[in-house]
């Protein structure tokens, strides 16, 4: 339900009990099921027979789930990956098409073994190496699968694959970002984003560092971010969804704008700045983007009602 | 990490009288041999008598050698300056990939003429248009003897329009600089480069500066720079590597995340930081890195019949 509003992803192990049975409570908009860099290796095997219960656990707060596999492992890791519930498959690493379409195969196959759309789960190549953002357009265009396109750079995988120390106060990043960002927007493909935001101490629980990372992507017209630690998701969750003077802008774009059509006319001005069908289309966007996080909201604040209801009952 | 231990990467001239010593004094981890093309004589048969003695002269510190050639008159260029003890080329004024192809199926008859072992010599570029950086994936993948990109920021400047004056309060050719790091890691290979403003200034600047740029350069992304002057030398062979605090961390990064796996976690939190699986994987090789650089120095202490530092 509203899986494509993703205002912050965040990852969590199902095997940390700890972790799987309070992601509920958190208020996330999405929950990464992982197996692969925070699972200890002699941990993959349990953790792939805890994914399925884990969608439950993790979703009961109205969060949508990914989970997130390892490229060595696509084979063993899929058929523990794939079930209802599951939105979405992340492919980290991804080099290349030939990677994409291996994926796409096995998930189509679940899907019909499993009673799951054909075609439902998402597949989101994640690009953690030079060679997988030079190869970009190719990894995007090789399927035919809804796909999101997962940033380009800034992690910590990138980071070794480039021999650079990260958390410099400058942006390390700037091409393969760019060259992700713009072959998404070329194929209109919606990204996860990565907008330069300085954290010398490279600290991934600090809440002011989510402020000012969700203010950088709102800027960016990017809706979508990742966390590491929840003190992130609030942050990023109330800082990617629209203010309420950007939808009452909106609306006023847009009946202003509609009021000019009405008179054959395309430009006009609107308390004192002018306004046309850029600014038409932006308001259209602003106006779609709050309703889906409504929407979104709605669901999650439903959904932990009687979650809440319900473990007060088994307390 | 990078492919190659070459920090600094030293021009100079083959008709240089003190080629010799300048190379040998210079603890430079490569020598780059720039020559003229001599109007008043044969160019080709004067620089074939002369680039034996001058790659010799040059390798005697421990360095690698390599000779500077013009794309545009590359085959015989090359005729006249590859012999045995050169690592590779640097080749200028590359429009695209067709100039590696052609240089490239150069090196293979001259490997086989002149006793060097086939496929061995390596091809970096020296990227000083804006084709050059258009083309720069294609250019990398043109053959497997790619190694290194190297911005000459001064013509490439020049070749944009810009002013090559350190005006700018910001870092004017950042997206450029990021994609020659990032195709040529791409490929294995890698990028040498300086920060702005030196890398357009290229003075000969107080070692504080010196340091602070070269440690941003290696935060670029970049492996080694060409050192206009020999005082820059030794910031960079030891700018880019790990500092022994790095090491002294990584090696704590390593420990921590052992311990971590010990109980069955691959996610442990040091210092506020997560250390998991790509951290642990950057520590070793971060150690490897400098295990590689500390050889590098030794080999070349030895080429200087002094112990190791």
């Amino acid at each position: 339900m509203n899986e494509r509003v993703a205002r912050c992803s965040m990852f969590v192990t199902p095997t940390n009990p700890r972790f799987i049975d309070k992601a509920w409570t958190r208020g996330g908009d999405v929950y990464i099921l992982d197996i692969e860099d925070s699972i200890a290796p002699a941990e993959k095997e349990r953790c792939r027979r805890l994914i399925r219960e884990s969608i439950h656990k993790a979703s009961k707060g109205g969060a949508s789930i990914y989970v997130r596999i390892n490229k060595p492992f696509v084979d063993a890791d899929l058929p523990y990956a794939v079930w209802p519930g599951v939105d979405r498959i992340m492919l980290p690493k991804t080099e290349s098409a030939a990677e994409m379409r291996h994926a796409h195969e096995i998930i189509s196959r679940l899907e019909r073994e499993r009673g799951i759309p054909e075609g439902y789960i998402e597949l989101s190549p994640m690009i953690e190496s030079a060679l997988g953002a030079v190869n970009i357009y190719e990894i995007l265009t090789a399927v035919p699968r809804k796909i999101w396109s997962q940033g380009g750079g800034g992690g910590y995988d990138m980071a070794v694959n480039l021999g650079i120390e990260m958390f410099a106060d400058f942006d390390q990043y700037a091409f393969p970002v760019a060259n992700v960002a713009l072959a998404s927007m070329a194929l209109g493909i919606e990204a996860t984003g990565g907008v330069f935001v300085p954290n010398p101490s490279g600290r991934v629980d600090q809440s002011d560092q989510a402020v000012k990372q969700a203010e950088a992507l709102h800027a960016a017209g990017i809706h979508h971010a990742g966390a590491l630690h929840p003190a992130f998701i609030h942050p990023l969750v109330s800082g990617l969804s629209p203010t309420p003077d950007e939808i009452t802008w909106a609306r006023k774009v847009i009946d202003e704008c509609t009021r000019l059509a009405d008179m054959g006319e395309s430009v006009g001005t609107l308390e004192g700045k002018i306004i046309d069908e850029y600014e038409y289309d932006m308001a259209l966007r602003t106006r779609d983007w709050a309703a889906a996080c409504a929407a979104k909201d709605r669901f999650k604040a439903s959904a932990l009602s009687r979650a809440q209801a319900g473990a007060q009952q088994q307390g | 990490m990078p492919r190659y231990i070459r920090r600094s990467s030293y021009p100079l001239a083959i008709e240089d009288p003190q080629l010799a010593e300048k190379a040998y004094g210079s603890w430079a981890d490569a020598i780059i041999l720039d020559f003229t093309r001599r109007a008043d004589r044969d160019w080709q048969q004067d620089l074939k008598s002369r680039m034996p003695a001058a790659i010799h002269d040059a390798a005697r510190g421990g360095a690698e050698v390599f000779v500077r050639i013009n794309s545009g008159a590359a085959a015989a260029e090359l005729e006249s300056t590859i012999f045995s003890g050169i690592t590779g080329i640097v080749l200028r004024g590359v429009p695209g990939a067709e100039d590696i192809q052609k240089a490239s199926q150069c090196l293979d008859a001259l490997e086989q003429d002149r006793g060097i072992v086939g496929g061995s010599l390596e091809i970096d570029v020296e990227i000083d248009t804006a084709a050059g950086v258009w083309r720069s994936l294609e250019i990398a993948r043109a053959s497997p003897r790619f190694g290194t990109f190297w911005a000459n920021e001064q013509v490439l400047c020049k070749n944009l329009g810009m002013s090559s004056d350190p005006v700018l309060e910001f870092e004017p050719l950042e997206y450029i600089k990021s994609q020659l790091i990032t195709v040529a890691t791409s490929v294995g290979g890698q990028a040498q480069g300086m920060s702005y403003p030196l890398s357009l200034t290229q003075e000969d600047t107080g070692e504080d500066e010196l340091r602070k740029a070269v440690r941003r350069a290696r935060d670029t992304g970049f492996k080694g720079a060409v050192c206009p002057h020999a005082s820059w030398i030794k910031a960079c062979n030891e700018g880019f590597r790990p500092s022994p605090e790095e090491t002294a961390h990584y090696v704590k990064v390593i420990e921590v995340f052992a311990e971590g796996l010990k109980r069955g976690m691959a996610s442990v939190p040091m210092d506020g930081k997560m250390i998991d699986v790509p951290v642990d994987l950057r520590a070793k090789l971060y150690l490897e890195w400098a295990r590689r650089a500390q050889a590098r120095d030794e080999e070349k202490a030895r080429a200087h019949g002094k112990p190791a530092a």
